[in-house]
């Protein structure tokens, strides 16, 4: 067997649908090649990894709450929307509107809030509306104390970037590690004019050891 | 019904990785069910049955948003072909850093860069245990679509999380 013969049946190697022959052959390869051995150590130990994911557990009051819906639904009683498709997108994102030059908000928006449970990590996106192309604009982030970017130490970080015409999408992975009430704030800045938005978070402590 | 809705949360958590999308379609998909509870009794096997019905109420929600202008953003987002990547860090930016984190954590974050595809046949397959036989069904897509779906699945979160290559000794605490 050689490397171009052994990629195309890793898969069926990992999940075991390879008669003895095949598997028989793929051993000897592996035992003279060091790179294939690498990638199928490396793809079992993903697969090990996957299967054992853990998920977490509805929050407190979740399940009755849906439950009850659905049986009130049922019974006529209370028709329960589905949310529209910007709800829904919104659940877990936010819109953050910029048009550096041309922004001409003159009061305050109120701070969009997003939900977050303890200890579990969450993708939050933020979108970003240029009304124009940006070159070099500087995003700064600044967390709150008891929210962190998965994977990063410090909560204050700032790099540049361009940003097009429309949306931009930035993705946050975070985990909030308690529950004190605080704000996210972005900075963009780009030619000297700078927009600062806020993003508050309500930590969730339910379920904590559901994962 | 209870243990149900929390097998049900649990996919739909797996699908979309986020808490407030999981309810909602678990809420949806009671909404739906709940007038139908008598014909539940008769079905053999509830669960693949519940997961076939859960993951088309998903697939609803991914083309709604597809049809959405945020939505475009978002399902982009997914693919293999990420917007951040047009947002080019010149220090090292949250992505690059999230996969620097804990193994678990890291996984996550890769399924998030997954398509919604992809990520349900990985989810389903890798994480929960389904074949990909009984997922032919559950996922109502031929097998042959399934094996490249997963083999292009794997080989993207090999990618993402090849930054820091974990041993076949690491282990998933929890």
């Amino acid at each position: 067997m050689e490397c171009r013969d052994f990629t195309p049946q890793l898969d069926d190697c990992l999940d075991g649908r390879l008669d003895a022959a095949a598997r028989r052959s793929i051993q000897q390869h592996l035992e003279r090649c060091p790179d294939c051995r690498r990638l199928h150590q490396h793809a079992a130990a993903l697969q090990a990894a996957l299967r054992t994911l853990p998920a977490p557990t509805p929050r407190q009051g979740f399940v009755d709450q849906a439950l009850s819906r659905a049986t009130d639904a049922a019974a006529g009683a209370v028709r329960t929307p589905r949310r529209g498709v910007l709800g829904m997108a919104l659940a877990a994102s936010l819109v953050l509107g910029v048009a550096v030059g041309v922004f001409l908000v003159t009061r305050p928006a109120p701070v969009p809030t997003v939900a977050l449970m303890l200890e579990r990590p969450e993708t939050v996106r933020l979108m970003f509306n240029s009304a124009k192309p940006l070159q070099a604009a500087t995003l700064s982030l600044a967390l709150p104390g008891n929210v962190e970017l998965v994977g990063y130490g410090d909560r204050e970080l700032s790099w540049q970037t361009d940003l097009r015409e429309g949306g931009n999408l930035l993705q946050l992975p975070l985990v909030a590690r308690g529950t004190a009430k605080d704000e996210l704030v972005a900075s963009l800045s780009h030619g000297g004019t700078s927009k600062t938005f806020r993003l508050k978070f309500e930590v969730d402590n339910a379920g904590k050891s559901g994962m | 019904m209870r243990p149900q809705v929390e097998y049900l949360y649990r996919l739909a958590w797996r699908f979309t990785g986020s808490v407030a999308d999981a309810e909602d379609l678990v809420q949806d998909v009671l909404l739906k069910l709940y007038p139908r509870t008598r014909q539940l009794v008769d079905i053999e096997q509830l669960r693949p049955w519940l997961a076939r019905v859960l993951y088309r109420e998903y697939v609803d929600l991914v083309r709604q948003r597809a049809r959405s202008p945020i939505a475009d953003l978002a399902a982009d987002a997914e693919g293999e072909d990420n917007p951040l990547d047009t947002l080019p860090a010149i220090k090292d930016g949250p992505e690059e850093h999230a996969e620097r984190s804990g193994l678990r954590e890291r996984i996550l974050c890769a399924l998030d860069r997954l398509n919604p595809e992809q990520r349900a046949v990985v989810t389903m397959h890798d994480v929960e245990g389904y074949s990909l036989e009984e997922l032919e069904t559950i996922l109502d897509t031929p097998l042959g679509t399934l094996k490249s779906r997963l083999h292009r699945a794997r080989r993207r979160l090999r990618a993402l999380l090849s930054v820091e290559p974990f041993s076949a000794g690491e282990r998933v605490n929890g």
